[in-house]
């Protein structure tokens, strides 16, 4: 059972991004109204605003946090065409409790010339490396060599994507090369996604694929948080919700799938450290809409979307590896500020059913009570 | 007619434009650039028609700030020269050069000029030497001069509600308004930026709205009917100094603004939503320098230091709040979502408990959204519709474009569900026993964990491994019949056991209790090795390897607890060269769901195997799970004797089985490969591993492919030596990095450092011991410590610890006053400072002792 609670954010225009810590703690969000919030969760389960203020003079469009092996460390980027670092210097209140936080800009980005649409950390084991994406197309990543001094940031790599960028995401497997993968959100029918692989024997992010195939405007995507997988997962979100599969091709790929691509290898260059196989795992039209958010659980086993029919889906693989939405779950919005908790939905549990047995697991679907009506035939989860 | 988007080239930068009365002319000036062109729509161009800059001597009065077409006579233009003249041009004049007259006043360069809205001979300017002047073009003079008593003017602006009044900007951030009667006092004077005001405009139709923009990057709306300070109405925060400002004709909340610098696009604002531009023009290759709205709504002129003029089309403008993000969606370790939603959004697909009552379905608009609207558009349309049925209310994108608020959730996984929840994770970890009890007693405990968590996958697991290893135990005893069962093993590889017709009594001696991602995995893995069962339903590989590692052809002794296949002898593939012959019997009577199965291997020579299988025995009591391994790690058949002193049978008994196994032995190792000879020769096989280890790996992989690698994890620091170097070390590493992080995650941090210490894996082992050394300087001498003792600086041969009291060199503890830097034993000095409130070295420094 989800139980929904609305949590009065105040920010003057749209929530563009919310991004829980590495311990889901904390949660930052960031709106157009140029300001980021960061909020804390008090003893009693409340969301608590502990700092708020302006970080960019433009629409924030994204917001991420760092390991926090790095310190209480926040990246942001804007329309403004910036992106910054931040970092949480705790005031001790007069009283000793931890009053508002203060965070203060450790380095501004600038070598963007078009507003910077996504920022992301590489995972822990990379260091503190920081990639960006700009609708003029440039892939940048910077790194930052000492860990304790976090105003500096060279400028490592500027690649470019051709392509108007719309959304950047590393991969977090440490078995593989690091690789980063960029979608874009313009009309054009190129290619929408480019996956980059490090290729440490040249020190240079190689672009290994465009997935030639997809050619509607991606808004989001998203590498599964590996945790023993051979292959990676990616997670996409454009006009439906896609998942693919990056298999090293010296792996042997065991995954049953529904449907399988092959894209067109001819545009790997011939430093490319490895072929990849890349598969479609999955590819869901239930929101019936435009899929504008996806995020992986920390496991990378299920998947939630979010999309233009104001609902969350959630999405897992069951044991065949075909992936089914176990849950719809639908915010009652109209009572802003309201403290009302909702019950919005409710997902199957599926424990009972597979002690039964596990042969019922084909037939394994969510059900879900809802309270609002869900006026779009494309809105009801069909199994 | 569709406007076009369309440029021309200039021959440089150009600073200013501006337009005839009825928009069918532009003239651009710049430096070096003054020329008049037609605007062709048919053609969508730009057609030159007249260059002003022509003449003898091209001097300063040629180069323009700013330029201006008179409204009322058609032919009049003035402009705003950077050597301080204003200079009138007539385009009737017959002469090559249209100057007509030279209006030199203003010492310094003039930045703006503009005409009276209804007396066109009237003509002011602003110049940088911080004068106003009014000029009467009738008499070629000044007939006012109004001094702002400030630096320099960046901008006048008649009102168009009241023309006798002006608005001047000035450099030092205030705005003035004057009467342009009089000359001796403005009549209001405010301070409307922090910093230079570069432009202001007065609202075309709203007269209390002015709107100044300036280098601290904000437009500001005021309200000027209120008395006093002006308020600010709206405040729009953009990227870069902002130059220029216009408000649009026809759109009552549109002001388009340009950029001093580094921005080269132009915004059109909406001032109800100050954060996002409601469009932009981003055609320009450098600075924008002027802008006009041209006549209407939907088209722009504009000119830039790249030297071009530009035709904008409303239509062709960026949308950028299309390509915001309207949700925001992330998951925490528990499982919790946090879902930002546009409300928006939420209202066109009826969220809203208002709005609930049924009305007719836009599915449509959902689906043809893909091309050339971005999904905002789709959703806003959809708005649109709902709205008109509902509200009886147009709305139009406009007011799309200001319902603007998001909704922040908080969305609390309360599920039961372990699918969706976290807390099976939280409480393995914390409840999972890893080291330090004998091996079968883990596996029981982490079962019984497991069992209790709901996860009867896991549990069983626990057990098969249970099993199979404390199954090893005695296979690895026997030493020989472990060989013929590899024997047995190589040679099944190469034909014989049908993992399909293993698993049939699986099934139904299993039954519900089997996982279910196993048997899905099961056909994955079948495919590719027939003997590599892979992690399909536990009780599989537990019959299989059990089977084969125990051979006993004699069940009478075992009490079968399972009636349905008690009394089942299975035959396994007859038409198999080999006979296989299955038992289902019970191998441990205590743990009731595992099973161990008799096996009996007939080689080829079937007829001799029988007779020696027939034979001998082994105690079933010999596999209890709970045999007293006290340490993992001393290879199983040293203390062979010491597992099973409990066993009824006696030591005689098993040497005859030993001899009697290494009949069969070798009456098999004529039909076997090298391999097998390999694998016999050892009379202490290690793990003689065959083939369950893989089968073991293939269970950790699975796992870790189900995300859940904790299982895995666990898994290969109970089995501890038994399973090393069959997984690959740098995939070990990641896993562990895996799980590792994952527990940090939780805040399992003692779990973690747990896992750390009991890793295989030498790096994971040594991630302990990074960052732990404190490194010290002398006290003396000041260089670092770097001497094998910390009490002696090896440089200047003292000892930078003397305790203060005894005077002898601190070894241990060292306390010391933060004020005076004395300090000594910890013991010496808490009971100096008992007594005393002075440094015991008599340095007078009062120290603090807490």
């Amino acid at each position: 059972m989800f139980v929904t609670r609305s949590i009065d954010c105040d920010h003057k225009d749209l929530i563009h991004d919310v991004a829980y810590d590495f311990y889901g703690k904390r949660l930052a969000t960031c709106s157009s109204d140029q300001s980021v919030k960061v909020w804390d969760i008090t003893p009693d389960g409340q969301w608590k605003c502990t700092a708020s203020w302006k970080t960019h003079s433009g629409s924030v469009w994204k917001v991420t946090w760092a390991h926090p092996e790095f310190g209480q460390v926040l990246a942001t980027c804007s329309f403004d065409r910036t992106a910054a670092v931040w970092e949480e210097l705790i005031v001790e209140g007069s009283s000793g409790e931890r009053n508002q936080s203060h965070w203060v800009k450790r380095a501004t980005f600038v070598d963007s010339r078009t507003p910077v649409t996504d920022v992301k950390f590489a995972p822990k084991h990379l260091g503190l490396q920081l990639a960006t994406c700009s609708t003029e197309g440039q892939l940048r990543i910077y790194d930052a060599p000492d860990i304790m001094n976090l105003s500096q940031w060279p400028l490592q790599h500027d690649i470019s994507c051709r392509m108007q960028c719309s959304c950047v995401t590393w991969s977090h497997s440490r078995l593989h090369p690091p690789m980063i993968a960029v979608g874009s959100d313009d009309n054009t029918p190129a290619a929408k996604v480019i996956i980059f692989e490090y290729s440490e024997s040249t020190r240079r992010w190689i672009e290994i694929e465009a997935i030639s195939f997809y050619t509607d405007p991606v808004h989001d995507i998203a590498f599964a948080p590996n945790v023993g997988l051979s292959y990676n997962l990616l997670g996409i979100a454009t006009k439906d919700v896609r998942i693919l599969s990056i298999t090293p091709q010296q792996v042997q790929d065991q995954m049953g799938v529904n449907t399988s691509y092959q894209t067109n290898q001819q545009s790997l260059s011939s430093s490319s450290p490895l072929k990849h196989e890349i598969k479609q795992v999955m590819q869901f039209n239930d929101h019936g809409a435009q899929v504008w958010r996806i995020a992986w659980n920390v496991t990378g086993t299920i998947l939630a979307s979010s999309g233009e029919d104001g609902t969350v889906r959630l999405w897992k693989a069951n044991y065949l590896e075909n992936w089914k939405c176990v849950g719809v779950i639908k915010g009652d919005s109209f009572n802003p500020g309201s403290n009302l908790t909702y019950v919005s939905a409710i997902v199957s549990d599926q424990t009972e059913n597979e002690n039964r047995s596990d042969r019922n697991m084909n037939k394994q679907t969510a059900r879900y009570y809802r309270l609002s009506n869900i006026n779009n035939p494309n809105n009801v989860p069909w199994h | 007619m569709r406007k076009k988007t369309f440029f021309i080239t200039l021959e440089g930068p150009a600073n200013a434009l501006a337009l005839n009365r009825d928009c069918s002319q532009v003239a651009v000036a710049g430096r070096n650039v003054f020329k008049i062109f037609d605007i062709n729509d048919d053609l969508n161009s730009f057609n030159e028609t007249l260059n002003l800059r022509v003449g003898k001597n091209l001097n300063l009065n040629y180069s323009c700030n700013d330029v201006v077409w008179s409204c009322i006579e058609e032919n009049l233009l003035a402009t705003a020269a950077t050597n301080g003249s204003v200079v009138i041009w007539n385009l009737q004049k017959s002469t090559r050069s249209k100057i007509d007259q030279v209006l030199m006043h203003h010492k310094r360069t003039v930045n703006k000029v503009c005409f009276h809205p209804s007396e066109g001979h009237l003509l002011l300017s602003g110049s940088q030497d911080g004068t106003m002047k009014l000029f009467d073009l009738r008499r070629g003079d000044i007939s006012m001069e109004f001094n702002s008593q400030s630096e320099s003017v960046r901008d006048v602006q008649f009102s168009p509600h009241q023309e006798w009044m002006f608005a001047a900007v000035q450099e030092n951030g205030n705005v003035q308004l004057w009467d342009s009667r009089r000359n001796d006092k403005y009549l209001r004077q405010f301070t409307a930026h922090s910093g230079p005001v570069f432009s202001c405009d007065w609202h075309p139709e709203d007269r209390r709205w002015f709107a100044t923009a300036g280098r601290d990057k904000t437009i500001k709306v005021w309200d000027l009917t209120i008395a006093g300070t002006p308020i600010v109405e709206h405040c729009i925060q953009t990227i870069a100094s902002v130059a220029k400002l216009k408000w649009r004709p026809e759109r009552k909340l549109n002001i388009a603004s340009c950029s001093l610098l580094l921005d080269f696009t132009i915004y059109v604002w909406d001032v109800m939503r100050p954060f996002v531009p409601f469009a932009t023009f981003t055609e320009h290759k450098d600075t924008t320098t002027d802008f006009v709205w041209r006549g209407s709504s939907h088209t722009l002129l504009s000119v830039g230091k790249d030297g071009l003029l530009y035709q904008h089309s409303i239509k062709d403008a960026q949308r950028p709040a299309d390509h915001a993000n309207p949700c925001g969606l992330d998951i925490n370790n528990y499982n919790d979502i946090c879902h930002a939603v546009s409300d928006l959004i939420s209202k066109s697909n009826g969220l809203s408990s208002s709005n609930s009552g049924s009305y007719p379905i836009q599915s449509s608009n959902n689906n043809n959204n893909s091309s050339s609207k971005s999904g905002i558009t789709g959703a806003l349309a959809h708005y649109a519709s709902s709205s008109l049925r509902l509200l009886k209310k147009k709305t139009d994108y406009n007011e799309q474009f200001r319902c603007c608020t998001s909704s922040l959730f908080y969305i609390k996984n309360e599920c039961t569900n372990k699918a969706l929840s976290m807390d099976w994770f939280v409480t393995s970890a914390l409840k999972y026993q890893l080291s330090g009890r004998p091996f079968s007693e883990l596996c029981l405990q982490n079962a019984e964990v497991a069992m209790h968590l709901n996860r009867p996958q896991v549990a069983q697991t626990w057990k098969v491994i249970n099993q199979l290893f404390s199954g090893t135990k005695s296979g690895t005893f026997s030493g020989p019949p472990s060989a013929s069962i590899a024997a047995n093993s190589s040679n099944n590889a190469d034909d014989k056991v049908d993992p399909a017709d293993i698993r049939a009594p699986s099934r139904h001696t299993s039954g519900s209790v089997s996982g279910r991602h196993l048997n899905g995995k099961t056909t994955a893995t079948q495919t590719t090795n027939p003997l590599n069962i892979g992690p399909f339903s536990m009780l599989t590989p537990a019959e299989q390897t059990s089977a084969q590692t125990e051979e006993d052809s004699d069940s009478s002794d075992v009490e079968n607890i399972f009636p349905p296949t008690s009394k089942a002898y299975i035959r396994l593939d007859e038409k198999s060269l080999k006979q296989s012959d299955f038992f289902f019997g019970d191998g441990d009577v205590s743990s009731s769901a595992t099973l161990a199965v008799t096996y009996e291997i007939v080689p080829n020579e079937s007829t001799i195997a029988d007779e020696h299988a027939q034979d001998w025995d082994l105690p079933r009591e010999a596999f209890q799970p709970r045999h007293p391994i006290q340490d993992l790690q001393i290879p199983p058949d040293i203390d062979a004797i010491n597992t099973y002193p409990s066993s009824p049978t006696s030591l005689d008994e098993d040497e005859t089985a030993v001899e009697e196994l290494s009949n069969i032995g070798s009456g098999v190792l004529s039909n076997v490969d090298t391999i097998t000879k390999s694998l016999l020769s050892t009379t202490v096989p290690h793990n003689p591993s065959w083939k369950f280890t893989d089968i073991i790996v293939d269970i950790l992989h699975f796992y870790a492919a189900q995300g859940d690698i904790q299982t895995t994890i666990s898994i290969i620091i109970v089995l501890g030596e038994r399973i090393k170097s069959s997984v690959d070390e740098n995939l070990l590493e990641f896993w562990f990095h895996s799980y590792i992080d994952l527990l940090s995650r939780f805040e399992l941090w003692n779990i973690a450092s747990q896992i750390i210490c009991l890793s295989p894996v030498r790096n994971i082992n040594i991630l302990n011991q990074t960052s732990t050394t404190i490194y010290s300087n002398c006290g003396n001498c000041l260089k670092p410590l770097t001497g094998k003792v910390a009490w002696l600086c090896e440089k200047c041969k003292t000892s930078p610890s003397i305790c203060s009291v005894c005077r002898g060199v601190c070894k241990g503890v060292y306390v010391w006053c933060q004020g005076c830097s004395h300090g000594g034993h910890l013991l010496h000095m808490s009971d100096w400072f008992s007594k005393n409130r002075f440094c015991p070295t008599g340095c007078g420094h009062q120290c603090e002792y807490t």
